[in-house]
């Protein structure tokens, strides 16, 4: 039976033990008899096509098992969290790092040598490496449909009414910058076959999707995939997307042996996701008394060759985009939009980092300008229970901002005691 | 567009760093013969935090390491007379905890103190440090200022180079292949001498030098006598700067003065770095390090007397 | 080139290995040795997770050639836990909850056991200090420094014990 006394009490963690004592066993750690080591070729250039992969002179070494290519992909050669649009090995470069071909050898050494023995021909393409050049009219589509992946769009009241009885406007551009997770365990795994069944040991927050989208672009049936979250040293949304598991899954289903691939920590920054880079154009509108009336915002999220979970950090972006603040009138769009950086992804917030710093920015300029302090003009326009948020809906409960304020207040005055001042 | 560009590809970093020898010797008269025949196929190898990873990202082209940490002839700290030998050898820990190092010259402490982490500090020395010629490196500033000498050696025999002599650009020095940097040593700076470093990093610990500053000042009967200031990441190697020392020697020291060099330091930074990105973050950012670093040489504490 | 006859001291026991001279001490812990407990996160000194001991000084194992481990003592998480028995670090660690992904522990531990060696009695600066070539990417230093201040507790009052 449980002890219905562990609720609120402190129990150690049960994986503790094995990560004080090195005996816990993450993805790198993993040995595998006879396991053949991976290695990814990436692109140096950022946007072209892939006209030519010449691996004969690759496939001549001793020691040299096999060199994949997006022509060895047996099912659909794509995949994605919410967008399927990244291909496992590609014959379109979408960004400095994209996978081109994946060696297998006998040796670790052996491979990173292959990888210099395989001819690559690219026909460039001009890179848009921000988000202006990319939605500019004639700019080159990265992809079929076009650079602007979604739009958000949020609208309530009406803004251009509230600007009439504004006491206060302020108008402002911001820009976030990309944000690598830095998880310390870079990524890795192992795979093999088990009968018929193909097993990917990895690091990794999301076993399940990997194992949906290892499934499709091997063109196996799910149930004959299996994906085994090994210790995972950090992810903070970075280890939701696909890495090495496609790769290992590819390796070990065509070779019939087993397969290793570590990232190192290059490889690792290079290849994965990042936070997304905003740039923001927010007008807010208030009134003399400092309640807002009105927020205008567009938002544009760097989503960078693939979608990842672009779509999802817009859409968190927009629906944030007041922050803990009563607006009555909101007119708030948000794109996400692909370039030829690095791709974005998850990382702690899902976009809502970036729009705080704007919002709360802009209460700073806005209490300046209507010469009230950055307290009291979050005093006024806190959410509190039967505030209707942006996207409309009623807050009942669990209201916790003003209470929050007013704790954060009184800590503050009590380790910075001239704090104040004028300004309470 | 159209336009076809064939892409070689360079995988970056190795596994297993392809060495043909790995020598170990334990006498120095071994270690300089080895060198003489092997000329730079052979790396010496010291604390290695530089030298490795280059080496594994396949930035140098050697055929091997001659590791040095088997030669008692390049340890230890000693005191000789009026001066200070420190074998090349020597770690940044060692020189952040010597007694001696920390009495009678702090700011050669100091600077140790602030490199890397202490794993690395445990494992860098200062002949690695003078050798890898980094702009940033911290105890070489310190040294620049102390005008040490480094002694090196090799089988054809010895010579002595000023450090700041020894050091020509980013990760250039004049030192031949076949040599070792055996010792480096400077004279205790006189008495009634104060001195100090400063180092200015992106955060605390495991950050390169975006400036570091250090200073020697001998005071009689108030007045700087002699004074030496030494900057480093503002040119390709840390340097003496004659002209902040001209601002200080003959005066005393007092609010004006140091509001005066501060402001001297602005310009001379400038100068240097003429329109390089980092020159207006740089121009602002060495009042802040210079007034930090006066304040306490003049009035202790780093407490400003009004 | 010829194998380098490596021959040094693991957690107490003599090894001697034949092997390659391009191995860094990581390398050879790790893929010889087996002794998986080292990370490699950095491979060039800033992340601190290959940090191993050796001849009793914190050294990031990845800027180490394993044939300058020749005839030293290294010591590695395998070898902080005596005779089965966990060392106060690593119960303080599990208790204070001072471990979230693990990655960074190991190095943690051995950075921190190193402080305690030489200080038994640091303050947090001391400490914040003497983990300070260690990256925490879960961003839980605090809990770590407070279970390196249990630790430090226990051990003196160990030995506090054990003097009476």
């Amino acid at each position: 039976m449980i002890e219905k006394n562990i609720v609120g009490q402190s129990v150690p963690k049960v994986d503790a033990f094995g990560k004080v004592t090195g005996q816990t066993r993450y993805a790198a750690d993993l040995d595998i008899a006879g396991a053949l080591h991976l290695k990814v070729l990436r692109s140096k250039v950022a946007h072209g096509l892939v006209k030519k992969i010449d691996t004969s002179r690759a496939l001549k070494i001793p020691g040299v098992t096999a060199v994949f290519t997006h022509a060895d992909i047996p099912g659909s050669n794509s995949y994605g969290i919410i967008v399927k649009d990244q291909p496992v090995l590609t014959n379109k470069v979408r960004f400095k790092g994209d996978a081109i071909a994946l060696v297998a050898a006998e040796e670790e050494s052996i491979a990173v040598k292959a990888l210099d023995a395989i001819a690559v021909e690219i026909e460039e393409l001009p890179p848009l490496f921000d988000i202006q050049a990319a939605m500019a009219a004639g700019a080159p589509a990265i992809h079929d449909n076009g650079n602007v992946l979604t739009v958000t769009k949020i609208k309530r009241g009406n803004v251009e009414a509230a600007l009439d009885q504004a006491a206060a406007v302020v108008s402002r551009r911001y820009t976030t910058q990309r944000v690598e997770h830095g998880y310390i365990e870079t990524e890795a795994g192992i795979a093999y076959m088990e009968n018929d069944m193909l097993i990917i040991k990895a690091g990794t927050q999301n076993p399940h999707y990997d194992r949906r989208d290892a499934a499709r672009v091997l063109g196996l049936p799910i149930n004959k995939v299996r994906v085994i979250q090994t210790a995972t040293g950090g992810g903070f949304g970075g280890k939701l997307d696909i890495s090495v598991q496609c790769f290992l899954g590819l390796a070990a289903l065509k070779l019939g042996r087993p397969v290793k691939i570590v990232y190192d920590r290059q490889e690792s920054f290079v290849a994965t996701a990042k936070r997304h880079p905003f740039i923001v154009d927010y007008t807010s509108v208030a009134a003399a008394d400092g309640r807002l009336l009105a927020v205008k915002a567009r938002i544009f999220g760097d989503t960078g060759a693939y979608a990842s979970y672009g779509p999802a950090t817009l859409t968190r972006a927009a629906v944030h985009a007041t922050g803990p603040y009563e607006v009555p009138n909101v007119d708030l769009e948000a794109f996400c939009v692909y370039t030829n950086n690095s791709f974005s992804g998850a990382m702690r917030g899902f976009g809502t980092p970036q729009i705080a710093f704007v919002f709360e920015s802009q209460m700073d300029l806005l209490a300046r300008e209507l010469k009230m302090s950055p307290l009291e003009i979050r005093r006024r326009n806190v959410l509190r229970p039967g505030s209707i948020t942006a996207t409309g809906q009623e807050l009942t409960s669990s209201v916790g901002i003003a209470k929050t304020l007013e704790a954060a207040w009184a800590r503050a005055l009590e380790v910075m005691p001239g704090l104040g001042g004028d300004c309470r | 567009m159209g336009a076809r560009a064939y892409k070689t590809y360079k995988k970056d970093e190795i596994k297993v760093l392809k060495l043909q020898e790995f020598c170990q010797p334990v006498e120095l008269k071994k270690a300089l013969d080895l060198l003489a025949v092997a000329g730079d196929q052979l790396k010496p190898l010291a604390g290695g935090t530089d030298l490795i990873p280059a080496a594994r990202q396949g930035e140098l082209k050697i055929k091997g390491f001659l590791d040095l940490s088997r030669l008692e002839e390049l340890k230890g700290i000693k005191e000789e007379g009026r001066e200070i030998h420190l074998g090349s050898l020597t770690t940044f820990s060692q020189l952040e905890l010597s007694p001696l190092i920390k009495d009678q010259v702090p700011l050669l402490a100091e600077a140790a103190s602030t490199v890397g982490s202490p794993q690395i500090r445990n494992q860098g020395t200062i002949g690695g440090n003078i050798a890898n010629a980094s702009p940033a490196a911290d105890t070489v500033t310190a040294l620049v200022a102390l005008e040490a000498q480094a002694r090196l050696v090799s089988s054809q025999g010895i010579r002595v180079v000023p450090v700041d002599e020894l050091l020509c650009g980013m990760g250039e020095t004049g030192i031949q292949p076949q040599e070792i940097i055996q010792e480096v040593f400077f004279a205790i700076p006189p008495p009634e001498n104060r001195n100090g470093f400063v180092k200015l990093g992106r955060r605390k610990a495991l950050a390169i030098a975006r400036m570091n500053m250090a200073v020697i000042i001998t005071l009689e009967d108030g007045v700087i006598t002699r004074a030496r200031v030494a900057l480093g990441a503002v040119g390709p190697n840390p340097y003496r700067n004659q002209i902040l020392e001209g601002v200080l020697e003959g005066r005393k020291p007092s609010p004006s003065l140091l509001e005066e060099f501060t402001s001297e330091a602005e310009q001379e930074v400038a100068a240097k770095l003429g329109p390089r990105p980092s020159a207006p973050y740089k121009r602002e950012a060495i009042k802040g390090i210079a007034r930090d670093l006066l304040s306490r040489l003049f009035f202790g504490n780093g407490q400003v007397v009004a | 080139m010829a194998a380098f006859h490596l021959e040094m001291k693991v957690n107490g026991e003599l090894v001697a290995v034949d092997i390659d001279p391009g191995m860094r001490l990581l390398d050879v812990l790790r893929e010889v040795l087996h002794l998986t407990g080292t990370k490699e996160g950095c491979g060039e000194g800033e992340c601190g997770a290959c940090s191993v001991i050796l001849d009793g000084e914190l050294v990031d194992s990845c800027l180490v050639m394993a044939p300058q481990a020749y005839g030293k003592e290294v010591v590695t998480i395998e070898g902080v836990a005596a005779l089965g028995q966990l060392h106060p670090l690593q119960e303080a660690f599990i208790e204070a909850g001072a471990v979230q992904c693990g990655f960074c522990t190991p190095g943690m531990i051995l950075a921190a056991k190193v402080l305690l060696d030489h200080n038994p009695n640091p303050d947090r600066q001391e400490i914040a200090r003497a983990i300070s070539g260690n990256l925490c990417r879960c961003t839980g230093y605090s809990k770590i420094i407070k279970a390196v201040e249990i630790a430090a507790s226990r051990i003196k009052a160990e030995a506090g014990a054990a003097s009476d």
